[in-house]
């Protein structure tokens, strides 16, 4: 048993501290292949605000890294250690109250997004944060990474649905604080919340959160369309929009991921050519009439095939919306047929404003066929965020640099059509020189003296999530 | 299936996973034990460890394998289909065999 493994098992007790190198290995690996390069000394378990404060004291006096983490489901490397400690929020997964008149919803970091959302059913609600890692992905991990998803282009991002935190910082004490309010309105000098959301674990650690909550939309219309011609299939988002329509979800995919998802998962329907998928909330009476509106707007605009769908439940048991969801799973396959078993992709996170989508995405395929790399492309197209997938073999030297090159590649893209490196995943360690040459061409290189600035008053001697964003 | 031909395949079978974690919440266990090591993507993980040779088994890898219930509701969650109740089997015979690096003693824990 390591020193460090008994202290920590002297402070907070026997039950809440692993230390076995195999469990610790667990904790060391994120869903794009990447690795913790040194493993971690131990996983602790808090239970409590308390817990973490103590933890935090400890680690501050004895300058010991401490690495925070939910379901570990994040893109890009914002949750890998690197030595030392993990804080992982397993055990602290209640949902402390849930207040319709309020409209808040009151939960521990540990509660799963999709365990949140059957909870908020009971009361015809829901948290309109849906990362498509939703089953596995915690409050807290979204919270720190910024989350958006699906629902994004109508509902923003984790930064728009959090009132109030509970933080503890990385000082003597352990400092245990409540920022924030439980209402919409809340002007408390500058917005530490939303300094704390996005902020990846790196300035203080997230204990609790008062999230906003949404009424369930009363119906939802879906109507999915394959376009030949790229252009129309922009030109079709761009004129729901221009109609004054703001959908409640608009995905993409391009042709080639779309033959790729045929052919490793199959289709519930005739899948050819770029897809658009479109959900938009209605209220019941109006179903037919949008409905309509809708698949008009998509076959005027050029739409080869378009499939129609009254609600959501219709659409689930057509399967039109198992195109969509077998993007990542067909990454995966696509990418182990290309370069072998253990294969994995890196996903990209730009987004340009919707009217620069047809050239980023012309310009994500020529990347493509320059590096000739194993490439599948989809996105939430209401939004203008696009998720390229970039094959790559973790445990091949040239694959990952090749690989991280044409990673490097499309931030610039982003960059040069007045886009940004990464609209919901967040910097980690992959986009730490996007995020640099992003704010140069804003010509707000200073941002990132402010920026490191920031992260000394809240964590003086860099012990939390070290490495990460600046 | 003679070892050689078992350790291939559950090992295939393991290196599928990708590390996503939906799987978890649907695993009856996983909130009752102490830690990852008590759900589908966990075991996965330090099956592939241990046939790999990256790692000798230790105390709680046994009773992470040896607590699962071969429910398979992993299975149904899992986005790439991966046979979770076949990695762990695989694995607990491999490990009874003696192939992996010997036998430990291992106590299952609760929560807490």
């Amino acid at each position: 048993m390591g020193r460090l493994a008994s202290e920590l098992r002297a402070l907070l007790g026997e039950g809440k501290v692993v230390d076995d190198p195999l469990v610790v290995a667990l904790y060391s690996r994120a869903p794009d292949g990447l690795e913790a390069e040194e493993l971690p000394e131990a996983v602790v378990f808090p239970e409590s605000a308390e817990d973490v404060s103590r933890l935090l004291a400890f680690a501050y006096r004895r300058g010991v890294p401490v690495y925070p983490q939910g379901s570990t489901s994040s893109l890009g490397g914002l949750a890998l250690p690197s030595g030392g400690v993990v804080l992982s929020f397993e055990r602290m997964d209640r949902i402390r109250e849930v207040s319709v008149v309020d409209g808040v919803a009151v939960v521990e970091p540990g509660v799963r997004i999709e365990e949140l959302n059957v909870e908020l059913a009971r009361y015809g609600y829901m948290f309109p944060i849906d990362p498509a890692s939703a089953a596995a992905a915690t409050v807290g991990g979204a919270i720190n990474s910024g989350a958006g998803g699906m629902r994004g282009a109508k509902y923003g991002t984790m930064r728009d649905w959090v009132l109030g935190l509970q933080i503890v910082l990385p000082d003597e004490r352990g400092t245990v604080m409540r920022i924030g309010c439980r209402t919409v309105k809340c002007r408390q000098g500058y917005d530490l919340v939303r300094l704390i959301v996005g902020s990846e674990g790196t300035l203080a650690v997230v204990t609790e959160a008062v999230l906003r909550i949404a009424p369930l939309p009363e119906n939802v219309v879906v109507a999915l369309a394959f376009y030949e011609r790229l252009e129309d299939l922009v030109s079709a988002a761009v004129a729901i929009k221009e109609e004054g329509v703001q959908p409640l979800i608009m995905e993409f995919m391009d042709a080639d991921t779309v033959d790729i998802v045929v052919k490793y998962r199959g289709a519930p329907v005739e899948a050819r050519g770029h897809m658009l998928l479109v959900g938009v909330d209605v209220n019941r009476e109006a179903t037919g009439r949008v409905l309509r509106w809708l698949a008009g707007l998509l076959r005027r605009h050029g739409a080869s095939r378009v499939y129609e769908a009254r609600s959501m439940a219709e659409a689930e048991e057509r399967g039109l919306l198992d195109v969509r969801r077998a993007l990542f799973p067909a990454q995966v396959e696509y990418a182990r047929r290309a370069l072998g078993p253990g294969a994995q992709a890196l996903l990209e996170d730009i987004a340009v404003p919707p009217s620069r989508l047809a050239e980023a995405v012309e310009g994500v395929l020529r990347v493509r066929d320059e590096y000739g790399l194993p490439m599948a492309l989809g996105g939430h197209i209401g939004d203008g965020n696009l998720h390229p997938a970039i094959a790559y073999n973790p445990r091949d030297r040239r694959s990952v640099e090749r690989a991280h090159a044409a990673f490097r590649e499309i931030m610039r893209l982003a960059v040069r059509l007045g886009g940004t490196v990464s609209a919901e995943h967040g910097i980690g360690l992959l986009k730490r020189e996007g995020l640099r040459e992003e704010l140069e061409a804003l010509g707000a290189s200073k941002a990132l003296e402010i920026m490191r600035a920031i992260k000394r008053v809240f964590d003086p001697k860099n012990i939390l999530n070290p490495g990460k964003v600046v | 299936m003679p070892a050689a031909g078992l350790r291939e395949r559950v090992l295939e079978e393991a290196g599928r996973c990708a590390y996503c974690g939906f799987c978890e919440a649907a695993c009856p266990t996983l909130r009752h034990g102490p830690h990852r090591g008590y759900g589908p993507r966990g075991r996965v993980e330090i099956a592939r460890r241990l046939l790999e040779g990256l790692s000798k088994p230790t105390g709680e890898a046994v009773a992470s394998l040896f607590t699962c219930l071969l429910c398979g509701a992993c299975r149904v969650k899992c986005p790439l289909g991966v046979d979770v109740p076949l990695v762990v089997r695989g694995a607990r015979s491999l490990y009874l065999a003696g192939v992996l690096g010997g036998r430990v003693g291992a106590r299952p824990r609760l929560r807490g």
